[in-house]
């Protein structure tokens, strides 16, 4: 065990040692301060110029603005994996009633931590509403703040119970109604710019760039909202359909004891 | 430099202090309860009060552009670290009781005294 340590240290030492040599020495990251001509390019079209979204933030103009399309995949095989969970966990109507259905009280968590989770969870939907509503200012984005989002009701299912969380009205019936209207949003703000003259999830200069003096960067703040929108509730989704009891499985699926 | 910078300043040190003394306790104390407050020693010591510490030094510096931002960012997640970290660690101390996972080998229990003799 002891030589085993000995060499690990070793391997570490010596990669900080090249590293360290590499920067101060070889300078590898270089010393000149101006912008490459690739960076000068994205920063013209993304951030200056007319055709341009004008965000800041340079990274969520890109991503949406001239990798789009990629984009738009990326977010399909996350949706995908929530398809196919969806598929694993399908019930017909009478099952989803007995899923539904409270059969002796749930066990919930102290005081203490319920009236926590209260504070928290609003304080959470305010920060990843910060973060999605923000993605074309900062970093951050739709699919940040919907994974921020779904911490919400993911600490209600831990705190309280999955049937709390029903009887406040937000079940998977809403969840993926809401995931749905997201989606459905995502794809006609990027079908628009075909009415006017546009190519597809084309920005500038088809969504203004500022509303009422305000920065929104184009197309940006729609996709984000939707993308929020989609993630936060397509998340609560899938997490109400892990926290159904494992009883309950058993008894749908005849599973003897 | 304003005073709000050494106190920030300070509240960074105290933080990197909490951070190394938790990790040590973690490694070295002998039972779960322990160990779970070393956790939260590097918990609040170690991440909110250095949040709070960046809340300061970034009030106190005047070069720095949108420093009202990261201040305000960073006071709110040390606030929400303050709140769900206490509530956190109370989860998994009850959990662990109410599972019995923990061997309970008491040096002094106050509770069990004043339990009996009721």
């Amino acid at each position: 065990m002891r030589g085993k340590g000995l060499i690990t240290a070793v391997i570490i030492l010596t990669f900080a040692a090249l590293m360290t040599y590499a920067v101060v020495s070889l300078q590898v990251f270089g010393e000149s301060t101006g912008v490459r001509p690739l960076g000068e390019f994205y920063l013209k079209n993304s951030y200056f110029g007319d055709y341009s979204a004008r965000s800041p933030e340079v990274v969520t103009s890109i991503l949406w603005d001239y990798r789009g399309i990629d984009t738009l995949f990326e977010t399909a095989v996350f949706f995908l994996a929530i398809i196919g969970s969806l598929t694993v966990f399908r019930l017909t109507r009478e099952q989803e009633k007995e899923v539904k259905n409270v059969e002796s009280a749930p066990t919930e968590l102290t005081p203490i931590v319920k009236d926590v989770t209260k504070v928290i969870v609003v304080m959470i939907l305010a920060v990843s509403a910060s973060i999605a509503l923000h993605g074309h200012l900062t970093p951050g984005g739709g699919f940040q703040g919907g994974s921020a989002l779904a911490v919400a009701p993911l600490l209600i299912i831990a705190a309280y119970s999955k049937y709390t969380l029903e009887g406040h009205g937000m079940d998977k019936t809403r969840a993926l109604i809401l995931r749905s209207i997201g989606l459905l949003g995502i794809a006609l703000v990027a079908l628009v710019p075909l009415l006017s003259d546009g190519f597809i999830m084309q920005n500038q200069p088809i969504f203004p760039a500022e509303i009422g003096g305000q920065l929104i960067g184009g197309s940006l703040i729609y996709y984000n909202f939707f993308e929020f929108l989609a993630v936060g509730a397509g998340f609560t989704a899938v997490f109400l359909l892990l926290s159904i009891p494992e009883e309950k499985f058993k008894k749908i699926l005849g599973v003897k004891k | 430099m304003s005073v709000l910078f050494y106190i920030g300043a300070l509240l960074i040190v105290i933080g990197a202090l909490c951070d190394f003394f938790g990790a040590l306790g973690l490694l070295r104390f002998p039972n779960f309860y322990v160990r779970l407050h070393a956790a939260t020693v590097g918990i609040i010591g170690g991440a909110a009060v250095p949040l709070f510490g960046v809340a300061l030094l970034a009030l106190g510096a005047d070069f720095l552009p949108n420093r009202y931002a990261i201040a305000g960012a960073s006071f709110i997640t040390g606030v929400i670290v303050l709140l769900a970290s206490p509530a956190g660690s109370h989860a998994l101390a009850y959990a662990a009781h109410r599972a019995k996972l923990v061997e309970w080998e008491p040096k002094v229990d106050h509770l069990g005294e004043v339990r009996e003799s009721d």
